[in-house]
């Protein structure tokens, strides 16, 4: 177990680094300064040279990277361009919001697309199969942010149910905090669990087409006891798979369907610092995101060593 | 009758074959409904983005201030927005945007991705190594963000969306491409282009590409679906295109700000959105079925030949009664066509505690199909119609899963083929051995263990503790088949059917394999059933032989009988045709030679 | 066979090696496949290669049409260096040296029709206008057995005979003067087999073809080939004429080779069974 671990860590190490170089050279990619941005069109070049000394633009690259990253060990993330306010301040007050707005997704997303590819899978062909097939086709195409916002106005808005600003932190008020993380985490939920509904159907059809049904059905094993101890353990590790990648793809909805729930999350500062072309913001957004990505992933893939022997390291 | 819903025949209730050529390929997009009707609404919503200003009731920016954020009236089917533009001539003129976003984005993204995934799937080595970590790096970042990243870096516009999206998607198509290269680069027909002599470029452009044109068109399909999603969440957030460009996206963003006094404004570019992805998906679908040939096979209703009556006591005029006997068994299959093709005809045969009875036949005879009825684990849409099939006197035609559930691995017991396929390749030998001594026994998990152990060591498993706690992987062909036998064994049943179990052994360990079963023969004194199509594996093995033929038996005989005087030009012929590690011939009589020009046998 | 005479092909001290990663692919590790494999084959002969899986028979194949590397010792085809070609093998090579495998529908393009395999190959070797390489074609097809109609057909629309029919099509057109067999039976029933190994023996005497006959069943190398070569874990550990090596086996593995397969009559079974578990008893013969 610990070999899978170190195994595993040796992975994600050298992955981090890699990302942080490239979203590092981010601000080489721009055209003109960022500077310029910050100033205006009508800045002058005298003003552009000023504010990039005064922002610590104009240092060789190499020495930049080598500050960037000392100070990222640190724990800092950089100065924002316009409001001058620490970068890792920024992150961590919008963080909870979009952590839980996520994980709640996560989690109304693994029960349901589990529990509809397994129902699924396990008859095949059927009304039933057919119907949830249907519902899965539906809930991949529907725009999140579209079925945020009607469940918002249906539920929220007309009925009252929800309230129409959904955060409240959990310090604050638990019970609400959880009440308000509802819609939201339906809304991804149901995205992210039609993904996995179908991956899980297709390995669940996959694992109980292998020949090792036929021989534990021959030996007189119960069909239940098939069906759901080996057809299933059979099929989990595709489903992990798609559960990684729901999550990555879940994060970058949170940024959207923040807008529709009034969500003090990461998705706000990315938009303005995307239009602003704050760099260091931006920096330290796609940082933070990768960070946890790949941090789920490793646990996942620890996972799949679990479940699956062939992949554990000889 | 019973069929199973479980097994490696279950799941597939259709009939599969590759397409070959577009005539196929048109032949099956024709019989799949959902594929066509979303095809014409697609087709629809293009021609409505084409002939937009002809559609179009108003010029999408033009205001009307006299009726702003007016209901659906005559005026304003859909009624209109705070600025009093009409919003069905927006909902129109967005159409065209969202095509051309999308159409543009997924070729940028298939510009990048497909040579990326030819070139790191063909040349594989450090290019693959480096190629594959960078896919697996790319895949950190969620495609939104690398979406709001590339318009940080280059601002916004529809070009740099295009771009952006492109970039976002272009990773998943690399790492398809990659992934059918590499599967294709294996296939034999690769190695065998190069020993005719084609160079590489060729190899990949004419024989690699034509064969990715389908998954590339189902993925294109699925992405063109998505990068509408993608432009709508940008356009909605405002980092897509500029307001003067009309796009569904950019109308929610305009109908949420009014979604307490307007609720109803979302509605029609939401629908918009939702309609087109919906249809691009199924089209996505419909086209992968139509590739891989996946058609499903029409359940028709049957009604089976009556279940004859329990035969009476026999009177076992032979020192042993048989244990199996079947009667003039006859089972059909449903063809996708809808005609009916006989599996086996009339087939009568028996067997005696302590027998080995030899199924011999090729591919197509039918002998698989035997064995499955006796276990009543028939595939969807194959059924026993007539005849019947005693073991013990109870008769196992017709019998209802739940007694069928009682017999296995009570009374029958079954090998099949592939020795790695048999096992569950995550759970270890123990508990799947476990798992089948519980279900026929009354045994505590101690219990179970001790005796898993014990029926490993009796088929020849060394160190039998041990290794019932490794995994599949970790034995050979021949243990693992050896470990399948155990299972077999596991409720000692009276009937063990092997059905090609040592076809995919190597010599010697068939060998070792047969002589294991036949020691077990001894010791049980079980009936045995062994199908093969190796003459070989019959003439060491078996005391009575079967020989099937397209479903017919043509002779049931002893042993020796049978290879010394077969009573059918079939088996003769089979005989002479089977070159031997003894004698030497010219020239190999084929079965052919014993066939008239009508096709009737040539009959001694 | 004359022996003073050059060889066709002369194979001496062949080492080839793989490498296999790990559940990594960052770790790599070399597995030796074969090792000091030495044989010749003459002009119009067949030489069977007979091993179990993993015995190396198929990379040996694959390293005389120089699909693997050859990691070390030497090939030599009618007098050249075949490991010093370069990179790029030439295309006479290609001419003399074609290859029949097991699975006929895998070996073929599924998404062209059959005679394409054909024409394509008279093509890369500029053999031709493309009137004179569809003739050629049908002259091929018939020569195997087949019909003109058949050149249209995709592979998907013929049984596995026809196919394997195709392929040797595939290997004769160019007139090769060494085919190498992997298989090329195996998968094939009882009475397609017979039919394909008649083929096979009678487009040897017609044309002087050489093959190197690469296989599992020993039945079958003793039907068709004129001398045998037994692999065993990368080893060629005998050889000789086939006559020879069947009656009088001198390798152990050899004889408990030809004594695990199945025989050709029940009679004398009883007796070899005994003779097998004596064997086992005694720790003879692998696990």
């Amino acid at each position: 177990m610990a070999k899978l671990v170190l195994y595993r860590l040796a992975f994600v190490l050298p992955q981090m680094l890699v990302v942080s170089v490239l979203v590092f050279s981010m601000t080489y990619l721009v055209p003109g300064s960022p500077a310029g941005a910050v100033l205006g069109p009508s800045a002058t070049p005298e003003a552009i040279a000023q504010v990039e000394a005064q922002l610590g633009l104009d240092a060789p690259p190499l020495q930049r990277m080598g500050e960037w990253f000392t100070a990222l060990l640190q724990g800092d993330l950089g100065t924002a361009y316009r409001s001058g306010m620490p970068v890792t301040d920024l992150i961590s007050q919008r963080l909870p919001a979009t952590l839980s707005m996520v994980v709640g997704g996560m989690l109304v997303a693994l029960l349901l697309g589990v529990g509809v590819g397994v129902l699924a899978g396990t008859r095949p062909g059927t009304k039933v199969d057919r119907l949830l097939t249907g519902g899965t086709v539906l809930g991949i195409a529907i725009p999140e942010f579209w079925l945020g916002l009607l469940l918002t106005t249906v539920f929220a808005a007309h009925l009252g149910w929800f309230p129409i600003v959904g955060w409240v932190p959990p310090s604050t008020d638990f019970l609400g905090w959880l009440h308000g993380l509802v819609l939201p985490s339906i809304t991804l939920g149901l995205t992210g669990g039609a993904i996995i509904a179908r991956q899980t159907r297709a390995a669940m059809v996959r694992s109980l087409a292998s020949p090792f049904i036929d021989t534990l059905a021959a030996a007189g094993v119960s069909r239940r006891t098939i069906l759901y101890r080996y057809g299933v353990k059979n099929a989990l590790v595709p489903v992990l798979a798609s559960a990684g990648v729901v999550f990555a793809i879940l994060i970058g909805v949170s940024f959207v369907a923040e807008k529709v729930f009034s969500f003090p999350g990461l998705g706000d500062l990315m938009l303005t610092s995307t239009i602003g072309q704050d760099f260091p913001v931006v920096q330290g957004v796609v940082l933070v995101t990768a960070a946890l990505v790949v941090a789920i992933n490793f646990v996942l893939d620890i996972s799949y060593g679990l479940i699956n022997p062939q992949a554990r390291p000889a | 009758m019973t069929t199973s819903t479980i097994g490696p025949n279950a799941a597939d209730t259709s009939s599969t074959r590759q397409a070959a050529g577009l005539r196929q390929l048109w032949r099956r997009l024709r019989s799949q409904p959902v594929t066509l009707v979303s095809t014409l609404v697609l087709l629809g919503i293009v021609a409505v983005a084409v002939l937009a200003p002809l559609l179009a009731p108003y010029a999408p920016e033009a205001t009307d201030f006299d009726h702003p954020l007016s209901g659906p009236t005559a005026d304003h089917p859909l009624g209109s927005d705070e600025l009093g533009r009409d919003v069905l001539s927006q909902l129109i003129y967005a159409a065209r945007t969202a095509l051309l976003v999308a159409g543009g984005s997924v070729l940028v993204a298939m510009l990048i991705g497909v040579p990326l995934g030819l070139v790191l799937g063909y040349k594989g080595g450090w290019y693959d190594r480096i190629g594959s970590r960078g896919m697996d790096i790319a895949d950190a970042l969620p495609g939104l963000m690398i979406g709001f990243v590339v318009i940080a870096i280059l601002g916004r516009g529809m070009l740099v969306l295009i771009l952006a999206i492109g970039i976002i998607f272009s990773m998943n198509f690399a790492r398809m491409v990659r992934a059918v290269t590499l599967t294709e680069r294996k296939k034999l027909y690769v190695d065998s282009a190069h020993v005719t002599g084609l160079p590489t470029r060729d190899i990949l452009f004419r024989q690699i590409l034509p064969n990715m044109v389908g998954p590339l068109a189902v993925q294109g399909a699925v992405f063109l679906g998505n990068a509408i999603k993608v432009e709508a969440a940008l356009s909605f957030l405002g980092l897509g295109l500029p307001e003067s460009q009309p796009s569904w996206g950019g109308m929610l963003r305009v109908a949420a700000e009014h979604q307490a006094d307007r609720p109803w404004m979302a509605l029609p570019p939401g629908l918009a959105i939702l309609i087109t992805v919906l249809v691009l998906n199924l089209l996505g679908d419909g086209l992968n079925d139509a590739l891989s040939g996946r058609r499903p096979v029409r359940k028709r209703a049957r009604s089976a030949a009556p279940v004859p009556p329990p035969a009476p006591a026999a009177v076992a005029d032979d020192a042993r009664a048989a244990v199996l006997t079947v009667d003039d068994l006859v089972v059909v299959a449903d063809r996708p066509d809808g005609s009916t093709a006989r599996l086996l005809d009339r087939v009568s045969l028996q067997v005696r505690r302590g027998e080995v009875l030899g199924l011999l036949g090729e591919s197509g005879s039918g002998k698989s199909m035997l064995a499955k009825s006796i276990l009543g684990m028939l595939p969807p849409n194959v059924y026993a119609e007539e005849g019947s099939i005693r073991l013990d006197g109870q008769q196992l035609r017709g019998l209802p899963e739940r007694e069928f559930a009682k017999l296995r691995g009570r009374k029958l017991g079954v090998v099949f083929q592939n020795p790695q396929g048999n096992l569950s390749p995550v759970h270890t030998i123990g508990q799947q051995l476990c798992e089948a001594l519980r279900a026929n026994n009354e045994l505590s998990r101690k219990q179970a263990r001790a005796r898993a152990a014990e029926l490993l060591e009796l088929v020849g498993v060394d160190d039998a503790s041990r290794r019932l706690g490794q995994y599949p992987h970790q034995f050979s062909g021949g243990m693992a088949q050896r470990v399948a036998i155990a299972i077999a064994l596991a409720g000692e049943p009276e009937v063990l059917i092997l059905d090609e179990a040592t076809s995919a052994l190597d010599v010697t360990t068939q060998s070792q394999v047969l002589d294991l079963v036949l020691d077990l023969r001894e010791r049980f004194d079980m009936a045995i059933i062994n199908i093969t199509h190796d003459l070989g594996v019959a003439a060491e093995t078996c005391d009575t032989v079967a020989v099937l033929y397209h479903g017919e038996l043509l002779e049931v005989s002893e042993v020796n009988a049978l290879f010394d005087d077969p009573s059918h030009p079939y088996t003769e012929a089979l005989l002479a045709a089977h070159p031997t590690a003894e004698t030497e011939l010219d020239r190999l009589p084929t079965i052919a030679d014993k066939l008239t020009v009508d096709g009737d046998w040539i009959r001694k | 066979m004359n022996d003073t005479a050059t060889p066709l092909l002369d194979v001496r001290d062949l080492c080839v090696r793989y490498e296999t990663s790990g559940a990594s692919s960052w770790r790599r590790h070399l597995t030796t496949v074969l090792r000091d494999v030495t044989f010749r084959i003459g002009a119009g002969e067949t030489y069977g290669l007979v091993g179990e899986s993993g015995s190396g028979k198929s990379t040996t194949g694959r390293a005389i049409l120089r699909l693997a590397d050859i990691g070390g010792g030497a090939i030599t085809f009618d007098g050249q260096d075949v490991a010093t070609m370069g990179r790029r093998t030439p295309l006479a090579y290609r001419r003399d040296v074609q290859a029949v495998y097991q699975d006929p529908g895998a070996s073929l393009n599924p998404r062209h029709h059959v005679g394409r395999a054909v024409t394509d190959a008279l093509r890369r070797h500029g053999l031709g206008s493309a009137a004179e390489r569809r003739a050629r074609a049908e002259e091929v097809f018939v020569q195997v057995g087949l019909t003109a109609d058949h050149l249209t057909r995709y592979p998907s629309e013929m049984s596995g005979g026809q196919l394997q029919r195709v392929a040797i099509a595939r290997a004769l057109v160019l007139n090769p003067r060494l085919i190498v067999c992997d298989e090329a039976v195996s998968a094939l029933d009882l009475s397609t087999q017979s039919q394909i190994i008649n083929l096979l023996m009678d487009v040897q005497e017609q044309t002087g073809v050489s093959y190197l006959f690469i296989t599992h069943d020993l039945g079958v190398v003793r039907h068709v080939s004129h001398r045998v070569g037994v692999l065993r874990a990368g080893e060629l550990v005998e050889q000789g004429e086939t006559k020879a090596l069947f009656e009088a086996p001198l390798h152990e593995y050899t004889r408990s080779l030809i004594a695990a397969s199945p025989a050709s009559h029940p009679q004398g079974r009883d007796e070899r069974r005994a003779a097998r578990q004596a064997r086992r008893r005694a720790g003879v013969g692998a696990a």
